[in-house]
């Protein structure tokens, strides 16, 4: 194999294992060499050591972020799924109201939500369990976009199928468990797990209110010791650790999908 | 088998007449419904097949008046295979299980057995190799013919198809025609809708024309395509076997 064949793809090669490896490594040393040259310029010096002291509040945080996402998961699919039954109510008032829901929480920036809800609609309710309150609010957020994947899996299902469901003999509810449900899964799954990640992600924002989550751990140790860059690349590695399997694993889903459907 | 239509009519939401009083009753085997595009055949097919209920009217098969509620409607579906023009398997089965799905969650088969029917039948209409593929795998033929397979697996007393061929090309559209031929030599009674003349004169005792929502002439398949009695029937056959068949 010629020398840059590890290089360059020709058309119809499939990329090998060792092209993969190498070629990774190349790319991710060009993005760190970047980074770091930068940082000489200034004549910033990283020192990590201190993050092992700060070792149990950082698990804690980590610990508070994945189970942040987790419970907020669970919610907003829920808060999804029934928004997007509700869009297609014929009831109009509940269509609207799932509607409006959807632009509202997805038009604004959640760091206005946030505010907006935690000191208002919160303080109202008497919802002062700071973790609640963003997790409530995490999941609003994100149950609006949830609401918008599932609401295509729904429209993407053909009127054939459903016209087929009918012909062979199946009950409606048969027909929404054996064929429409399994259908939307398969469809939506690649979808949602990519808005896992995302929650992860906008989980970072409710530090905003001092929910006590990872990003809002290395706010407090970086404003003690003044280490900021360290404690922000640090930052970033342990939400790539949570978000990369992730897009791994959303990347395979999609792989199958295309594969079956 | 015995099909009798008593004043039968569909009117659509939007007020279009599909079907207008068809008033007929005659014996068959085997049925092809022929006639131009957007005349009603596909409507009357759903008639049937108890997809959709008429506006008015009467259908009997073998003297046996279809009640068009949901709860009865559902029984006869289940005594009735019906096959779509294209896209009727589900999507997210392959074809065994397309097969197996109305073998075991509507007709009560257990698993193993709907399994062996499948597999069987699939085998004889020289599809065992496809089995475990999905339909977007699958080629338009094959898929037709995965979709008949689940159709006359349930063992219904009629098989009710929608332009099966319309989709494909020539000579996929042969290998459909083959696999119906059989069938009909095993005693399963059809009804087609179809632009398959050759099928429809070679293969189909009894031939229904239908234009405009109106059943304009029936009759033995040989004698309408040779003697057709009415001038929209011979002006019909002039156009489509304008090239021979």
């Amino acid at each position: 194999m010629a020398l840059h064949r590890v290089f360059i793809k020709g058309t119809n090669d499939k990329v090998t294992l060792l092209q993969k490896f190498l070629n990774i490594v190349i790319a991710v040393a060009i993005f760190l060499l970047f980074f770091f040259f930068s940082a000489k310029r200034l004549n910033i010096n990283f020192d990590f050591s201190f993050l092992w002291t700060f070792r149990y509040r950082l698990i804690k945080g980590f610990a508070t972020t994945v189970e942040l996402s987790l419970v907020s998961l669970i919610l907003s699919l829920l808060l999804g799924f029934l928004s997007a039954m509700a869009n297609n109510s014929r009831i109009l008032a509940v269509s609207y109201f799932s509607k409006v829901y959807v632009q509202f929480f997805r038009g604004t920036p959640m760091i206005m939500q946030i505010y907006l809800f935690f000191y208002i609609v919160g303080t109202a309710w008497g919802v002062d369990n700071r973790f609640l309150a963003g997790v409530l609010i995490l999941s609003l957020f994100e149950g609006a976009y949830i609401a918008e994947i599932i609401r295509g899996g729904i429209d993407s299902i053909e009127p054939t199928q459903l016209e087929a469901a009918k012909a062979v003999g199946l009950e409606a509810r048969q027909t929404l468990r054996l064929i429409v449900l399994p259908q939307i899964i398969k469809r939506t799954l690649p979808a949602l797990a990519g808005q896992f990640a995302s929650i992860i992600k906008d989980s970072s924002l409710l530090s905003l209110i001092s929910v006590i989550e990872l990003t809002q751990t290395i706010r407090e140790i970086s404003a003690s010791n003044f280490a900021i860059f360290e404690s922000y690349i640090f930052l970033g590695l342990l939400y790539l650790s949570l978000t990369f399997p992730i897009s791994l694993y959303t990347r395979y889903l999609e792989g199958k999908f295309s594969y079956e459907n | 088998m015995r099909i009798e239509l008593v004043g039968v009519t569909k009117i659509f939401v939007d007020g279009k007449k599909v079907l207008d009083n068809i008033c007929f009753g005659g014996d068959f085997k085997t049925l092809a419904i022929i006639g131009p595009s957007g005349g009603g055949k596909s409507t009357l097919l759903r008639i049937l097949g108890g997809l959709i209920s008429p506006t008015t009217g009467d259908v009997l098969l073998d003297g046996n008046k279809i009640i068009f509620d949901e709860k009865h409607l559902i029984q006869h579906r289940r005594q009735i295979g019906f096959v779509f023009q294209a896209k009727g398997l589900f999507n997210h089965l392959n074809a065994q299980q397309n097969v197996v799905l109305p073998l075991v969650n509507v007709h009560g088969y257990a698993k193993a057995d709907a399994k062996e029917i499948a597999d069987s039948l699939l085998d004889r209409f020289g599809l065992s190799a496809d089995r475990h593929k999905f339909p977007n795998e699958l080629s338009g033929g094959q898929q037709q013919r995965v979709a008949i397979v689940r159709a006359v697996a349930v063992k219904p007393k009629l098989l009710l198809l929608d332009e099966p061929t319309s989709a494909l090309d020539p000579e996929l559209t042969g290998e459909v025609l083959a696999m119906l031929n059989e069938l009909r030599y095993d005693g399963l009674n059809i009804i087609l809708v179809t632009h398959e003349m050759g099928f429809a004169k070679k293969a189909c005792d009894k031939l229904m024309f239908i234009v405009n929502g109106r059943l304009t002439e029936y009759g033995d398949s040989e004698r309408l395509f040779t003697r057709p009695h009415t001038p929209e029937l011979a002006s019909f056959l002039g156009r489509v076997l304008e090239w021979g068949i």
